[in-house]
């Protein structure tokens, strides 16, 4: 189905954040901001597209003045409102604005079962135990919570116990994310990131993990295809450009936060002429298999894998995903 | 008999460019396209996608028709007989009851 409009859009408000994590994506991109009316005018545009939801990420979301007030504009127009966090400045106060504000959940990112892994991760000392008072804040103040972990090197064989901690603090699922190969996480790639042999062990052992896990698994690598695993999603491959969007704090609207590709700004352009016009989302929607993917079994599930990783390593949309495990 | 509502939580929305399609392609013989969807629904983090029949019921469970009312509007706007699809809606609602997709 050619959906009319993104059902998400991940939506960057500032790049500003007062974390400096290993692998981050957007630390060294600059963009400025617009204003509150503009961001009135954006939420208008979503809501009038019938966008299902809205994902704020960045950057510190929380750093960015207007939080609140875009999200309860955003609310109140009918759309769904999540937010992912590193939970930093979520006290008692933050945790009661979010749930008047009308957020319908908050992700926190928790990327070790112990201070030192998180916090190196981080690079941000006491992170770890903000992270987990952000949680408890915010199921005290009535909102559901969900965790974040990008899984690598340092993490993977402790990833259990994040669960458990995260299940302990009151998040009801816990995002397993895969590794991305974009702004830092390019740069610290070989240090942090899983060979495909282990992608492929991890994903096995979580899969048979999940029924018993103490909350809900929730996975986003269109890789896991090739175990057999039915995407939740209904598109195969990537979901990006398919059913949802990203739109950077300027406007630009990109495929998906890992992708630096300009598809044209929301204020501009238009949500419709870039989701119905753009070469690039055509490109991302109609993958050709190359290289190992030509005559592979699973290249139906799968498509190629994560768009996002193949481009960054290799400059082509339609590369096997460098997470790929088959020969 | 009871009036049908759709669970006012659960998030959905209809693509009317896509049913325009799969009428025309009933239309030109393809009797396949009546099982693709046009209805999307997103129910604890899985999409499900509503074929041609049940996207039709699904938008008119807004809480004014009880389950007879709902397969009378179908069967006179498909000029069908009310019997043949008085049994898909039934089916059709106690599968939503099921999911606990209505009110």
């Amino acid at each position: 189905m050619k959906l009319s409009a993104p059902l998400t859009v991940n939506w960057t408000l500032s790049y500003a954040c007062n974390f400096s994590c290993r692998h981050c994506y957007s630390r060294e991109i600059e963009k400025s901001e617009l204003s509150l009316e503009e961001n009135f005018a954006v939420v208008d545009a979503l809501a009038g597209a019938r966008v299902a939801f809205v994902n704020f990420g960045g950057g510190e979301p929380l750093l960015y003045p207007h939080l609140y007030a875009v999200t309860k504009h955003a609310s109140e127009s009918g759309l769904k409102v999540t937010m992912n966090s590193n939970g930093w400045l979520i006290d008692e106060e933050a945790a009661a604005k979010c749930a008047e504000a009308g957020f319908r959940s908050v992700g926190i990112s928790i990327d070790g079962a112990e201070a030192a892994t998180h916090d190196g991760f981080r690079d941000r000392p006491g992170s770890y135990a903000r992270a987990h008072r952000a949680l408890k804040n915010l199921c005290g103040a009535g909102v559901p919570t969900t965790v974040s972990a990008v899984i690598f090197k340092r993490n993977v064989k402790s990833y259990r116990e994040i669960v458990s901690q995260a299940a302990d603090s009151g998040a009801g699922t816990v995002y397993l994310h895969n590794f991305k190969c974009s702004g830092r996480g390019m740069e610290n790639r070989e240090e942090l990131d899983l060979s495909p042999q282990e992608w492929r062990d991890f994903y096995e052992d979580a899969l048979a993990w999940r029924d018993e896990a103490p909350c809900a698994l929730a996975f986003d690598d269109p890789v896991i295809a090739l175990l057999g695993e039915e995407s939740s999603a209904a598109v195969k491959g990537s979901t990006c450009g398919k059913l949802s969007l990203h739109l950077e704090p300027d406007g630009d609207a990109t495929p998906c936060g890992f992708i630096p590709l300009t598809l044209g700004n929301i204020l501009t352009d238009g949500l419709e002429k870039i989701w119905n016009d753009s070469e690039v989302l055509h490109q991302m929607r109609n993958k050709e298999a190359t290289g190992k993917c030509v005559g592979c079994s699973v290249y139906g599930e799968c498509l190629g894998g994560c768009t996002a990783r193949a481009l960054a390593t290799t400059g082509s949309f339609n590369a096997p995903d460098p997470h790929c495990w088959k020969e | 008999m009871k009036k049908l509502s759709r669970n006012p939580d659960l998030v959905w929305r209809d693509e009317p460019a896509e049913r325009e399609g799969i009428v025309k392609a009933l239309e030109g013989g393809d009797e396949s396209a009546a099982e693709r969807g046009w209805v999307i629904i997103i129910d604890k983090g899985s999409m499900h996608q509503l074929n041609l029949l049940a996207g039709e019921i699904w938008l008119l469970l807004d809480g004014t028709l009880d389950e007879y009312e709902v397969a009378k509007n179908l069967a006179s706007r498909y000029d069908a007989p009310i019997e043949e699809i008085i049994e898909d809606v039934r089916e059709f609602i106690a599968d939503c009851e099921k999911k606990g997709w209505l009110a």
